[in-house]
């Protein structure tokens, strides 16, 4: 007999209680999650679309379908609504929310009002972000001034656009602080912090980041408000401001703001790299240490976005030298995920597949940051299309592509379905050929010398055969996310009930039952090496990984649990 | 991605000559060494990308696990091993410190511009340039003509919202601020046209915000500017109107359009009929006719049209937004007297699709200012 037999309980938290207000007013750290999860994708695919306009725009020279500010437009919004509504929230708040606590055996975060507080703050914000749309917004996500204070200028939209930015800053920041609590209060016995996943490692050094950096992007958009609405002179050289200002304050919090981004995505491939290699990590305090190096360093570098903004020559060497310090703990994590593949028993599948792209697309995404950090090239490089490539493979190739491995990872636990592997691997390969059409062109269009923001562009630079392929790829990419949504659905409809344990994870999430009962756990679950798979073996009958029973199970003995 | 390589080379290889695959063809003093740093990048790039996708694919295929084997754990392999994890941080930790020494050399040549440049003064503004030559008193726009073999540099600054000077051939780029001066300079090798953008988003047609820069050997170009210092001088008053279409109508292009299509500003197209006549409306509801009749501010008509260049934003015409920078001191008075003249005779100018015609038939025509009545 198994002694954690995992079946699917007929009692989650799916079905624990009904009705619509049992949804939006839950403190369930799940459904708040699942929550989280359904807004986001629903941004995921407004976003998406200014994105395929833009792409369709570009075609050809003199533009296809739009006119300049009906461009304008467009890409502000596809990079706003990517930002601030699926990027910055998809990871931590969707993902974060669902399996942070039961990672640590918990029962919920630390602060469940807080948390639902924080979502619905979120919703205000991101109907302030789309109210925003049709008042015209063009400035830009980064909302740089004087453009964005000048009635003359911007078409509109800038103050609720503002204002949607700093709520939603502020439901981030909660997020933020709960995290960091439920960390370091909930953590069971016997997980010290080096024992902790390293997702949640790297979901403590984003919300530290979100802490501390948020509140600046506010202060920053408040003033901005405020000098759009009464004229105060901060940023506008005409009142006797300075528009250089701005970006120092913008930067400030956006660059960690990336960082915000790209951790969480890089502790779910710290995951999804071990469990689906079935090998235990290489390297664990290196990759840990490497993401609170990277959450310090991010606070350092603000600068290098302004090395052509007219910022002293001296403040470009220091800001290009702190930032080649960031290249040091993303290259470790890099070597040593490959490590961790080395002698493993590689899974390939879907999650593993994108896993692995993550690592090509990182590694691209972070060797062409080399480039850019270098003040020479940077000079030349800044505000084209290579810029554009580049961020679109750290953001877009890394960030979101961690977030969609990571649903991928963690949807069985979420639906308690096992979603379609083929259709799955179908989807990734379509997406990789797409993402690379799309936004390896874009490095060439860069290096030649296209500037970036562009709604119709030289008809004989040489730049429309790139164009072309960059939107052909870009079409190839949304039928595989559509792909994608149609198996997910699929699977919650029609799917094979998923195991509690279906990849041979052994971190916490994994002992309880998919979908997981309202309070997580119905028995102790063993704390231990996270990674030590080797007290997991297959189990036929229920079609997951159970615990091995000719090892003893540390729930079923709390004393020694307490004595590790 | 040699695939894609060899697509993008053909067909750039028609359009820039003396482009590599990575970088375009280049033009000044400096784009070989910045040049030269990006190849090294690349070239460290793609030893480490090929090595870790080597790996990767190495490892992904050597240590399979097919789905029907569901996974037996190894437990030998190594967790950790600190001397090699010490090496794969120093040995990044050394080339990035290469790489960050050459970029900082490269950039501190571009920073310091040398004292013997020539300068031009830039004036950028929502959508065009305005290049000022001091030791000539030209002013040019959408054109920039620089000598060869002599550093130029130029001091910029912006009359509205962030820009940035962009000249892909030199490699040379930098924000042009409102309120403040920047600079940078460059020495072309080359003569010939290479184009000039706006680099930093600054609203409706940031990507129309283009213009040339000409470089012309040094005998060329001292003609050239000598040539355009005279040139609204020496030209006959019959020419004024063609003289204003050729020369100076593209530092209006971007808001006011010739075939009729409202931009952000008003066409020129039947914009001297509606001033004549005064039938145009301003926002604050009034006419230009309330302002013409005996005594009146337009009493000459042609007053409006040289008020609208030198205080655009005095009477604003409905449903347009006061966004037009006024081109005091950029223009010369017989500049104004063309651009009226060329309002006055733009029929004769255009065909009926608003392009100019070349050699327009101007015979007969008026060629007279309200000014100079």
């Amino acid at each position: 007999m198994t002694i954690d037999r995992p079946t699917l309980a007929n009692d989650n938290y799916l079905t624990h209680t009904r009705g619509f207000l049992s949804w939006i007013l839950t403190l369930d750290h799940k459904r708040i999650g699942i929550m989280y999860l359904v807004s986001v994708l629903t941004c995921f695919l407004l976003g998406g679309l200014f994105a395929l306009l833009v792409r369709t725009q570009l075609l050809v020279p003199e533009g296809l379908i739009m006119d300049q500010d009906q461009y304008n437009q467009a890409f502000t919004l596809h990079g706003g609504i990517m930002v601030f509504l699926v990027i910055i929230p998809g990871i931590p708040a969707a993902l974060g929310n669902f399996v942070l606590p039961i990672m640590l055996g918990a029962k919920d975060v630390a602060f469940p009002r807080l948390n639902l507080f924080s979502y619905w703050l979120w919703i205000v914000g991101a109907v302030f972000l789309v109210i925003s749309i049709f008042a015209g917004l063009d400035t830009g996500w980064t909302f740089y001034t004087p453009y964005s204070i000048d009635d003359n200028s911007a078409m509109g939209g800038v103050i609720p656009a503002v204002t949607g930015a700093f709520l939603l800053g502020f439901a981030s920041i909660f997020t933020g602080m709960n995290f960091i609590v439920t960390i370091h209060r909930l953590r069971p016995d016997g997980m010290t912090w080096f024992r902790m996943p390293l997702f949640l490692w790297s979901l403590y050094a984003t919300a530290v980041i979100q802490v501390l950096a948020t509140p600046v992007l506010g202060i920053t958009l408040a003033l901005l408000a405020v000098e759009r609405a009464f004229g105060i002179g901060i940023f506008n050289p005409a009142l006797g401001g300075d528009p250089v200002l701005f970006q120092h304050f913008f930067w400030f919090y956006s660059h960690p703001a990336v960082y915000i981004m790209i951790l969480p995505a890089m502790g779910i491939i710290s995951e999804v790299i071990a469990v689906h290699s079935h090998r235990h990590i290489f390297g664990y305090s290196f990759i840990a240490w490497s993401s609170i190096a990277i959450a310090i360093f991010s606070f350092l570098v603000w600068g290098h976005h302004m090395f052509t903004s007219g910022q002293s020559p001296l403040m470009n060497v220091v800001f290009s030298f702190i930032t080649f310090s960031v290249a040091i703990p993303s290259a470790v994590k890099v070597f040593n995920w490959l490590a961790t593949m080395y002698k493993g028993a590689i899974s390939w599948n879907t999650t593993m597949l994108y896993g692995m792209g993550f690592i090509v697309l990182f590694l691209i995404g972070g060797l062409t940051g080399l480039y850019l950090g270098t003040i020479a090239t940077d000079i030349y490089l800044h505000d084209t299309y290579f810029v554009v490539a580049h961020f679109h493979y750290t953001m877009m190739g890394s960030a979101l592509i961690g977030f969609i491995c990571g649903l991928h990872h963690w949807w069985p636990k979420m639906t308690g379905k096992m979603f379609n592997e083929t259709a799955g691997r179908t989807a990734f390969v379509l997406f990789f050929i797409g993402y690379n059409l799309t936004f390896f062109t874009q490095f060439m269009l860069g290096s030649h010398g296209a500037p970036r923001r562009y709604a119709t562009y030289p008809a004989d630079a040489g730049f429309q055969t790139y164009q072309i392929i960059s939107t052909i790829g870009s079409y190839l990419m949304a039928i595989s996310f559509f792909m994608m949504a149609a198996y997910f659905l699929a699977s919650c409809f029609g799917g094979r009930r998923a195991a509690a344990n279906p990849w041979g994870g052994r971190s916490l999430e994994w002992q309880c039952s998919s979908p997981p009962p309202f309070d997580n756990f119905s028995e102790q679950p063993a704390v231990g090496d996270c990674y030590d798979f080797s007290v997991l073996r297959w189990d036929e009958a229920t079609g997951g990984y159970v615990w091995r029973e000719d090892v003893a199970h540390p729930g079923h003995d709390a004393e020694e649990v307490a004595h590790t | 991605m040699s695939m894609l390589g060899m697509l993008a080379t053909t067909k750039l290889g028609e359009a820039t000559s003396g482009g590599g695959f990575w970088m375009p063809e280049s033009a000044s003093t400096v784009a070989p060494e910045i040049d030269g740093v990006f190849y090294f990048i690349n070239n460290i790039n793609y030893f480490f990308f090929a090595l870790c996708v080597a790996i990767l694919i190495w490892f992904a295929i050597r240590y399979h696990a097919k789905p029907s084997e569901h996974a037996t754990f190894t437990t030998d392999a190594p967790t950790h091993n600190t001397p090699l994890e010490l090496t794969w941080t120093a040995i990044p930790l050394l080339l990035v410190g290469v790489i960050f020494w050459l970029g900082m050399d490269g950039f501190l040549e571009l920073s310091e511009a040398p004292d013997d440049s020539y300068e031009v003064q830039v004036t950028a503004q929502k959508w065009s340039w305005t290049f000022q030559h001091p030791d000539f008193g030209v002013t040019e726009a959408a054109e920039l003509t620089v000598p060869l073999g002599r550093p130029v540099r130029l001091i910029m600054t912006s009359s509205d919202v962030l820009h940035s000077l962009f000249v892909p051939a030199f490699r040379v780029k930098n924000d042009v601020v409102p309120g403040r001066y920047t600079s940078l300079w460059f020495e072309a090798t080359k003569p010939g046209q290479y184009r000039l953008y706006c680099a930093e988003y600054c609203g409706k047609d940031h990507s129309k915000m283009l213009a040339v820069v000409n470089v012309l050997p040094e005998d060329e170009f001292q003609t050239r500017l000598g040539k355009l210092a005279r040139e609204y001088e020496d030209i006959a008053d019959q020419d004024l109107p063609e003289y204003a279409m050729v020369r100076l109508y593209n530092r209006c292009a971007s808001c006011h359009s010739l075939d009729g299509k409202s931009g952000t500003g008003p066409s020129f197209k039947g914009l001297w009929d509606r001033t004549k006549s005064g039938s145009t409306v301003f926002t604050d509801g009034s006419t230009l006719k309330d302002y013409m009749g005996p005594g009146g501010e337009f009493e000459v008509p042609e007053n409006y049209i040289r008020d609208s260049i030198l205080n655009p934003r005095h009477y604003i015409v409905q449903n347009y937004a006061a966004t037009m920078p006024t081109f005091k001191g950029q223009l010369k008075e017989r500049q104004i007297d063309a651009m009226v003249l060329m309002l006055k005779n733009l029929d004769r100018l255009i065909d009926e699709q608003g392009n100019p015609i070349e050699n327009p038939d101007l015979s007969g025509a008026d060629v007279s200012t309200g000014a100079q009545k």
